[in-house]
């Protein structure tokens, strides 16, 4: 919304549509696709109830390079993520019947 | 069943009221809030039911029994060592989906245990039908509901207890999908014969496999290399089942688990939009989130000072009129002097205590409960990271303004431990509520209150720059946030009152009485002339340096046990009473006192909990980084308000 993304070369979207976190639109449903970066993440966010296949959504992109808040649809969870680790986590459009 | 009482542990994620629920049962003990992490340590109680005792504790928040955070570790080791008869699960019922997946771990130490769905209120205005008899029997655990905040649920829930301890009954764990179960099965039958066999086999050789990348692993690869080559084969045929990781394997299958009991057991009838998600987006809204931020604690502290300041004028009234009854019957005798210096204590507590720091104390507990701490971590975090910090300390300095014991305490939250240490050493900086109170009692009152924001400010200023320096110090590799927002509700007024009232407990059994005795020896001392070597030899540094009049010496020791002592023994020490002190010193030398004493040391609680924490080395660093800043600061307004 505010402050501009910034564009992250070799992470750019496939033709399913996978992008980082941070290039996904605010409003929009996305499914996770994978959780990169190390083992200590994907553990964390695993714990926190965000796994891979479920479905998310963008809530609010904070200004000044902030951090994103992101809303977990499969089991009603919010959290903030800095941009840092928003960056590593990959997502695509979900389908309309899922 | 042995002779010592049945030990029950409250285990459940942060924030899903497992200290809500145990003050509930065993009166106010621990410490609650709208904000994970606030029980750090476990808190213990005897709770007698129906002529039993119960030992019932109640162990910090953890999303998981693979340990990422201290206090995570704690829930490990005390389950491990401690064998608890009887595992009681809270779980926030209006995150059932999410909080199966710990259940569901839980169920796999094959313990004794109970589920106890709590929040259930918020869960129905969430639309969750939940059939707590399927869930009963799909989990193989007895399920209670509850609203703890209300006290709901509580009898039944001891009920529950006794019951299930009587029985025995032990849960089986659920089993997860054959593929994966064949790898524990082989596992399981492949650990070594020294293994340290925890809770049962099963659990052992899931957490055996799941060590993949932690330090435990190192472990077995030095003690029993073929073992380990073992598991590894075993990892790995794993992570072919589904292209991830072995540990990812493991948690995918719980949480498909809890997904699946979620469906089974719970429906969601779709809820609209409620009124208070509307105002969530309000206050979360990137630009305006952060104008309302600053119009919450604008008017936070206007409306202490707008209740405070008549308040704190009319209750001074009657103990300057007793003080001067008493000075002009026995003029300067010792008794007199005694009695005059007794009056000045009570009545400095009193005219604290009332007017600002149970306000303030209540207000801070309301914004805690209602969850708007972690919302403000949110909206302040790109701006912390100006200053080498993120947004998870923002809560941390917001429960500093209320103490800032509990604040040190709570930095067990940041994951690395570098945060930790940068904002463990800005907390003293904090102004805590009783703090606050002498800015708004002496710089307010007497002052104005545009002089006590402006002190307000220099102090968050202060930190800004304290932080920048810090930064630089220890160098940045914060992993960035992971912050948990837990729903926007209604907190519970006798929580808030319960708390403000420990808190309140505090200072009135312990800085109360110092305040009364220190005033009365102070006379003491002063009838015997015995101040006066104390000042001459602080003298350079309280005259010399910071141009204060040197009677004003012997209060910094008082400082030493709660800096607002210092203050509140001015008068005292300079012999006269609250309206006459500027007739006495020059707002400069009242500006130059109160900012060195605010910045001083960390008083004697705060330190002792830094030196619990983080150990003597940062203790000291913290004791000297205060006492710099104490006298760079006080000694810039000096010079500052000399210039003009």
């Amino acid at each position: 919304m505010f402050g501009k993304k910034e564009y992250q070369p070799g992470l750019g979207q496939d033709k399913e549509g996978t992008r980082s976190l941070l290039e996904a639109d605010e409003g929009q449903v996305y499914q996770i696709v994978e959780i990169k970066g190390g083992p200590g993440l994907s553990r964390r966010l695993m714990a926190l109830g965000f796994h891979r296949g479920d479905l998310i959504t963008l809530d609010v992109e904070a200004i000044m390079n902030g951090p994103v808040l992101v809303k977990n649809l499969t089991n009603d969870t919010r959290i903030a993520l800095g941009r840092g680790i928003a960056r590593k986590i990959l997502v695509k459009p979900a389908s309309k019947n899922e | 069943m042995s002779e010592r009482n049945p030990e029950i542990v409250f285990v459940g994620q942060p924030n899903s009221g497992k200290s809500t629920l145990f003050n509930a049962l065993a009166g106010f003990k621990a410490q609650t809030s709208n904000f994970p992490g606030t029980t750090v340590t476990h808190t213990h109680s005897q709770v007698i039911w129906k002529g039993r005792v119960y030992s019932i504790i109640d162990l910090p928040g953890t999303y998981s029994l693979t340990p990422h955070e201290p206090q995570e570790k704690v829930v490990l080791t005390h389950i491990f060592k401690e064998k608890p008869d009887l595992i009681v699960n809270v779980v926030d019922a209006s995150l059932l989906c999410r909080s199966l997946e710990l259940t569901v771990e839980l169920l796999e130490l094959e313990y004794p245990m109970i589920v106890v769905l709590n929040m259930m209120d918020l869960a129905e205005k969430k639309g969750l039908v939940i059939d707590t008899a399927g869930l009963e029997k799909r989990l193989g655990v007895p399920v209670v509901k509850s609203v703890a905040i209300r006290g709901q649920g509580t009898k039944e829930l001891m009920d529950c207890l006794e019951e299930v301890l009587e029985g025995r009954k032990k849960p089986s764990a659920i089993k997860y999908s054959s593929e994966v179960e064949k790898r524990i099965k082989r596992t399981e039958e492949m650990l070594p014969s020294d293994f340290p066999v925890v809770a049962n086999r099963r659990f052992t050789a899931i957490k055996a496999i799941e060590a993949e990348t932690l330090a435990v692993d190192r472990f077995f690869l030095e003690n029993n290399r073929e073992f380990k080559e073992k598991l590894d084969q075993i990892r790995r045929e794993l992570s072919s089942l589904r292209e991830a990781p072995a540990y990812e394997v493991i948690m995918a299958e719980r949480h498909h688990l809890a997904l699946k009991i979620f469906e089974e057991c719970c429906r969601v009838r779709h809820a609209r939009v409620s009124l208070l998600e509307k105002f969530d987006n309000l206050i979360m809204h990137p630009v305006l989130g952060l104008f309302i931020l600053l119009l919450v604690f604008a008017s936070l502290f206007y409306l202490i000072f707008k209740v405070g300041s008549p308040l704190e004028a009319w209750l001074l009234k009657p103990w300057e009129a007793w003080r001067l009854g008493i000075q002009e019957r026995f003029g300067s005798k010792l008794l007199a002097e005694l009695l005059s210096g007794l009056i000045q204590g009570i009545g400095g507590g009193v005219a604290i205590v009332f007017p600002y720091f149970i306000p303030l104390l209540l207000l801070m507990g309301f914004l805690e409960d209602v969850g708007y701490l972690a919302r403000a971590g949110f909206l302040l975090d790109a701006f912390m990271h100006r200053f080498g910090l993120h947004g998870k300390s923002v809560p941390l300095f917001i429960i500093g303004f209320g103490c800032n014991v509990p604040a040190i305490m709570a930095t067990r939250i940041l994951e690395s431990k570098r945060d930790r240490l940068v904002t463990a050493l800005l907390i003293p900086f904090v102004p805590c509520a009783a703090r606050t109170t002498i800015i708004l009692a002496l710089v307010a009152f007497l002052l104005g209150p545009w002089w006590a924001l402006g002190f307000y400010f220099l102090n968050l200023m202060v930190i800004a720059i304290v932080s920048s320096i810090l930064s630089r110090i220890f160098k940045y590799s914060s992993p960035g946030l992971i912050l948990e927002i837990p729903s926007l509700k209604w907190p519970s007024l006798r929580n808030i009152a319960q708390k403000t009232f420990f808190h309140l407990k505090e200072f009135i059994r312990f800085a109360w009485p110092i305040l009364i005795a220190g005033s009365v020896f102070l006379s003491f001392l002063s009838f015997l002339g015995f101040d006066r070597p104390v000042n001459l030899i602080l003298s350079p540094l309280v005259s010399g340096l910071l141009g204060l009049p040197e009677s004003l010496g012997v209060t910094l020791i008082f400082g030493f046990l709660r800096k607002e002592l210092s203050l509140l023994m001015m008068f005292q020490a300079l012999g006269v009473s609250y309206d006459q002190l500027l007739g006495v010193i020059s707002r400069a030398q009242l500006l130059t006192f109160v900012a060195f004493v605010n910045f001083f040391i960390p008083c004697l609680s705060t330190l002792a909990v830094i030196w619990k924490e983080l150990g003597r080395k940062i203790a000291l660093l913290s004791m000297t980084l205060n006492l710099t800043v104490a006298f760079l600061v006080s000694w810039l307004i000096r010079i500052i308000f000399s210039l003009f």
